[in-house]
């Protein structure tokens, strides 16, 4: 396949007079892992929240699959094999896991199906004795690990996940960087990643993108990353409190 | 689910033979007509108002299309409800598509506002298309005589087996969308509609295919009313407390959501009702509509999750004589 599985060029987003993101550009191959950092307020959430088509971008594109998908609603863009998990999670109330994993399973199967892509997600996860559990009884880190089980469910190509980790112990979240370099073998899922814990996204990642201020100021491994100076200056002229 | 169908077609037919029992032009019978009904459209109203909580307060266009739609065609054309119902349910669809693509936006209260306009916006039509509908007149129903062909019958009791069956048909409609891939869907647009389209999920076709079947279910009732009461007229079929509030009203007392919410919101509402009418009417006007009123606003702030939720204290009550027992 000559395109790339994404594709976002000069994407700008603007909330009043703020510029979200300024004429970000970017690729994701088949498969791929890759980090997204940047300080906080960099503009990660909105980036994935346009991606999948929750904000409109000013100008730009996003060629998913060779498909523009700039203007289509997010369930098209899910239904294209694009999904995000919610930072804060955002799991439906009122609903066990299990049920808000059918759910999304039942966007684009029957019944008989979802049931079976359910619990093939919760096992996924190692996390079949969570979907009984309300909602509303399970800990932060099931209920993002649960937001992961539910974006699985749409059976996507590209998952974003926005802050999974963050309330994970380090063995925990080795558990997690397990599960998804697993998923991608198997299932051929890329991933883009936001975390702040850098160790995590440096194991995970095979290219880490920085966005600071909207921009993105640097691309490449996660040893180029790392000594790279303006995202050090990024980092520490900010002040390092992460 | 197949327990849930089970239990109403239980009920319907409890009701039925009940209905049998008692005499066919007794006051009780016409009690037991009025909590069907009531149960059906209370239903039909938890269709939309509980699976994608959207609080409609304009039913009654939907009720009062029904009850046109099929009262029209038989004055007009001497066409049978059986045919005329199902017209009217289509046509109230149409009017829940319409009136459903500006509207699903809007949340909460600017829901109810907006659809409680097209419930008098429908009222105010009806009694301006006078050549039609007969205008604030009303519309009288063609007696042809105790006719099952015509849907009409002298006797109140021979109706119970009707609003049975409507009863039925209604619920078994929620109760299967409920369990369903349907269900689901407008259970998840409730909780988080944001989350629910990145899921996958076309939120706003789901809102309408809710919003329509909940419109269908609720023109069939209004269908079968105009035969009970072989008179129509716009103030009454296009009632905004009689008809949008009260549908919402029994479903909320009986518990929102909940497939036995509108059949207990029923049995509450209509027994309560008829029973301070018959007792207190004579003593001090107006007193029995202040004690319906006062005795809904307890439940609502005591148990806003419904009566329904009464069960709960009766099953743990029973779990724990079982424990000490």
């Amino acid at each position: 396949m000559s395109e790339p599985l994404l594709s976002v060029s000069d994407v700008t987003v603007r909330f009043g007079g703020l510029k979200a993101l300024n004429e970000v550009a970017f690729t994701v191959g088949e498969g791929e892992v890759i980090g997204l950092i940047g300080p906080n307020g960099a503009g990660k959430t909105t980036c994935f929240s346009t991606l999948v088509g929750l904000n409109r971008p000013k100008s730009g594109s996003i060629r998913f699959q060779g498909q523009e998908m700039v203007g289509s609603k997010p369930h098209r863009v899910a239904r294209a094999g694009m999904t995000k998990t919610f930072q804060n999670t955002a799991l439906f109330p009122g609903m066990t896991l299990y049920d808000n994993v059918l759910t999304a399973a039942l966007g684009h199967e029957p019944l008989a199906q979802a049931r079976e892509t359910a619990t093939r997600c919760l096992r996924d996860l190692h996390m079949e004795e969570a979907g009984d559990l309300a909602v509303e009884d399970m800990t932060f880190p099931q209920r993002a690990l649960g937001e992961v089980a539910r974006a699985l469910a749409t059976s996507p190509k590209l998952l974003l996940l926005d802050e999974v980790m963050a309330a994970l112990t380090p063995a925990e979240m080795d558990e997690v960087i397990a599960t998804i370099l697993r998923l991608r073998d198997s299932h051929g899922i890329a991933f883009v990643v936001v975390e702040h814990h850098m160790k995590a996204i440096m194991k995970l990642s095979e290219r880490i993108l920085v966005l600071n201020f909207g921009e993105l100021i640097a691309s490449g491994t996660p040893d180029e990353i790392s000594s790279n100076p303006a995202v050090i200056e990024a980092y520490l002229g900010a002040g390092h409190d992460d | 689910m197949k327990r849930s169908l089970l239990i109403l077609a239980v009920i319907a037919i409890a009701a039925i033979l009940l209905g049998l029992a008692l005499d066919p032009r007794s006051y009780g019978v016409r009690v037991l007509c009025l909590i069907l009904m009531a149960a059906a459209l209370g239903q039909a109203w938890n269709i939309v108002g509980g699976l994608a909580n959207q609080i409609s307060l304009g039913h009654a266009a939907f009720f009062g299309i029904g009850a046109y739609t099929s009262t029209v065609l038989q004055v007009q054309f001497e066409l049978t409800p059986w045919i005329g119902m199902p017209i009217g349910a289509v046509l109230a669809a149409v009017a829940a598509g319409a009136i459903a693509l500006p509207t699903m936006r809007l949340k909460g209260p600017y829901f109810a506002l907006a659809t409680l306009a097209f419930g008098e916006i429908c009222r105010i039509g009806a009694q301006a298309m006078s050549g039609v509908t007969g205008g604030p007149q009303g519309l009288s129903v063609p007696f042809y005589g105790d006719s099952l062909a015509m849907m009409q019958f002298r006797q109140p009791g021979a109706y119970v087996p009707l609003f049975a069956a409507l009863f039925f048909l209604v619920s078994a409609v929620f109760a299967v969308m409920s369990h369903g891939r349907l269900g689901y869907m407008l259970r998840a647009v409730r909780e988080n509609e944001e989350a629910a389209e990145v899921t996958g999920i076309d939120t706003v076709r789901i809102k309408l295919t809710g919003a329509i079947i909940s419109a269908a279910c609720t023109a069939l009732v209004g269908g079968l009313f105009a035969q009970f009461t072989f008179f129509i007229d716009p103030d009454t079929v296009f009632s905004t407390t009689e008809i949008s509030i009260r549908a919402a009203l029994i479903a909320i007392v009986g518990g929102v959501g909940l497939l036995w919410g509108p059949i207990v919101g029923a049995l509450f509402v209509v027994l309560v009702e008829e029973f301070l009418n018959s007792t207190l009417s004579d003593a001090l006007p107006g007193i029995s509509p202040f004690l319906f009123g006062v005795a809904l606003v307890v439940i609502v702030i005591a148990r806003p999750e419904g009566l329904v939720s009464f069960r709960h204290l009766v099953t743990d009550r029973f779990g724990k004589k079982g424990k000490e027992a």
